[in-house]
């Protein structure tokens, strides 16, 4: 057969083609590629937790004092949970030439925990860096003086500080909750140990990360506390240390940094609690105490910290931080039957958001702090209306911005800590935001531990150092 | 008898040859003096005003783009749960690309010991897109930040990022001081 040259192209065409197809075929484009699968970290099996803690193992006497002083900011939040004083000692409005009156100083672990104040008693639940140890420490209110101190060893290392909570302290006890969910219980005027109770041991609970920051409820001598793990939420006789009522946690939801806060709606009373996994009220009093009343797990974060924001139209605002942003719920009740339905959901670029303080309810409006990823707002203090968490009334500007540090209102004046350890004091309004005074307090940092103030005593701290201050106007030293 | 002062043509082409050779290396020696003494200029990216837009990974004339994001171990929190690693809302902390936030994995997570991670950029793979940085900058401590990387860099006397960034965070600085790092330490870069 004579092979023409129109034949010996057409060959080599197809033979081009067939060696390309094969090539291609044999090719694998992502061959260089590296899945990324789980376990590329090589993270460890999970540590065994030291559960022989021995709660209120130590004591020690300092010093005595006497005190007349009777005002109280008994736990988180203050008596009322609002943070907001109702004390009727005037305070200043300016620091004046000299600057901020601080009475004394105290150096702490590195940390956020927030004192509680109670008769002229300072108490301040610490993590002792040499002794490896939370340490509950009392200070006199005025002078500074440590009076006492207990505690016990625990091993905790460094995660954004260690201590993260404030005592709830009424006139017998003092309850406290430690970086790995160690409960003790307190005689109030000597210290003297009553029982403690190991939570991440007896329920099971799943410490958060950067460890505990719930700060524990007393209500008619008796704990309440969100333990996640076997239950979601118990009881504690606080004389006894016997556990009263054990919610139970079928979803298995866990322990958030956030704090549980009491709630009167439509005359049942509740214990409302931001979960990881969801929200849920609790009945707080009656023959169903410690039953769940109503729950959803729409509201579902990885990391929560503000503590639900319950105003007394049944609207429940819920925040939080790493993008999570807010949910507003709204609870109604027909009889026996709870409904909850989503009014409002946004990211933080788009409403009020916090990641780690609880907003203030102040004239019907709520006063808060944006959080770092709310785009033009980051960090600027927010005013909005409940009708609509999205719109806001006014902002403190791109002058005025400050951090995840705490805010409250005392004598008609908004005090707000920045993290450096700036205080501002500012108008509280529904209109506008006006500063009226600042000034660096602290050379700190991290500077998120909640306020405390009575008698005219400001309490505030950064990552290590406690700072009293005295904000009475017009008071003369003796 | 008068001695003879004119000059031998040879004589005046040796003379003339070496005083040229003299005055060209005086002329290199002057202009390589020049050259070491005189100050050079590059950009760089100011950490405290860059706000993350992305437009670092898809307005540079480089392809990838010659802007990496760095880490200042100093200022890390070495968290388990890292706002520059992981999508926000993820409900597993694990290495899975479906929980990391960086669309080409160049950041390598490793654990250290309980309850501390590490986080190393691989620069190979990092295309400057800041997801990371935001996030790290939203949730934590700042420690990852953008910075233009001189061996990548072309110095282009027009930078377009410069020219794009919305936060006039790019700059020129002294090639004798060509980075603007965050914290003290850093793991060593190249270039």
């Amino acid at each position: 057969m004579k092979i023409s040259r129109y034949h010996i192209i057409l060959y080599s065409i197809i033979l081009s083609a067939l060696l390309s197809l094969g090539w291609w075929l044999g090719k694998d484009p992502v061959r260089d590629f590296k899945t990324s699968e789980p376990g590329l970290d090589n993270r460890g099996a999970a540590v065994k937790v030291n559960y022989n803690i021995n709660i209120g193992e130590f004591f020690e006497q300092l010093n005595n004092e006497s005190t007349d002083l009777q005002e109280t900011w008994p736990r988180f939040r203050g008596e009322y949970f609002d943070n907001i004083s109702r004390s009727p000692v005037k305070l200043i409005e300016k620091f004046g030439p000299s600057g901020p009156k601080v009475m004394w100083t105290a150096k702490l672990g590195e940390g956020h925990a927030g004192p509680a104040i109670y008769k002229g008693r300072v108490y301040l639940l610490d993590y002792d860096e040499e002794l490896h140890s939370d340490m509950l420490r009392c200070f006199s209110l005025v002078s500074g003086k440590e009076l006492w101190r207990r505690w016990y060893k625990v091993a905790v290392k460094r995660n954004h500080g260690m201590s993260r909570t404030v005592p709830a302290v009424n006139e017998n006890y003092i309850v406290t909750i430690g970086p790995r969910s160690h409960v003790m219980c307190v005689n109030r005027e000597d210290g003297k140990f009553l029982w403690g109770l190991n939570v991440e041991k007896d329920y099971n609970t799943e410490v958060p990360f950067w460890y505990t920051g719930q700060c524990p409820l007393v209500e008619n001598d008796k704990l309440i506390l969100a333990t996640g793990g076997k239950a979601l939420m118990i009881a504690v006789d606080c004389k006894t240390g016997k556990v009263l009522w054990e919610t139970p946690n079928p979803d298995g939801w866990g322990m958030s940094h956030s704090s549980i806060m009491p709630y009167e709606f439509k005359g049942v009373r509740m214990y409302v609690y931001s979960a990881i996994g969801g929200v849920v009220g609790v009945a707080a009093d009656g023959p169903n105490e410690g039953q769940v009343l109503w729950k959803s797990s729409r509201w579902n974060q990885q990391v929560v910290a503000p503590s639900a924001l319950c105003l007394p139209d049944g609207k429940i605002f819920l925040t939080a931080g790493y993008g999570a942003g807010a949910m507003i719920l709204k609870l109604s009740k027909a009889d026996t039957t709870y409904r909850l339905d989503v009014l409002q959901e946004y990211k933080p670029v788009d409403g009020l958001a916090s990641e780690q303080q609880t907003p203030l309810v102040y004239k019907s409006h709520i006063i808060g702090i944006m959080p770092k990823d709310a785009g033009a707002l980051r960090n600027q203090m927010v005013c909005v209306d409940p009708s609509d968490f999205t719109k806001m009334i006014w902002t403190s500007g791109q002058a005025a911005r400050f951090g995840l540090g705490p805010y409250m209102i005392a004598d008609n004046k908004l005090f707000i800590l920045s993290d450096d350890g700036t205080l501002t004091i500012a108008r509280p309004s529904i209109t506008n935001y006006t500063e009226i005074d600042h000034a660096r307090v602290i050379e700190g940092q991290d500077a998120w531990g909640p306020l405390a103030i009575a008698d005219g005593y400001l309490l505030m701290r950064d990552s290590k150092t406690l700072v009293c201050l005295d904000m009475a106007e017009g008071r003369k030293l003796k | 008898m008068e001695k003879d002062k004119s000059i031998k043509r040879r004589e005046f082409i040796h003379t003339g040859l070496r005083l040229a050779l003299g005055f060209s290396l005086a002329g290199v020696a002057v202009a390589a003096g020049r050259k070491s003494t005189a100050e050079k200029w590059v950009w760089q990216i100011d950490p405290a005003k860059c706000t993350q837009c992305g437009r670092c990974a898809t307005e540079c004339v480089k392809s990838p783009s010659a802007v990496k994001c760095i880490h200042a171990y100093d200022l890390c929190g070495y968290c388990d749960l890292c706002g520059g690693y992981f999508k926000p809302g993820v409900k597993q902390l694990e290495t899975g690309a479906e929980n990391q936030l960086c669309p080409t994995a160049a950041i390598q997570r490793k654990y250290i010991e309980e309850p501390y991670f590490e986080y190393v950029i691989n620069e190979d793979l990092c295309i400057g897109c800041a997801k990371c940085v935001k996030g790290c900058s939203s949730f934590g401590n700042g420690s990852l930040h953008l910075q233009i990387r001189h061996d990548r860099c072309d110095n282009c006397n027009e930078c377009s990022i410069a020219r794009s960034c919305p936060s006039d965070a790019i700059k020129r600085v002294p090639a004798s001081q060509p980075y603007l790092i965050k914290g003290e330490f850093i793991k060593p870069l190249k270039g």
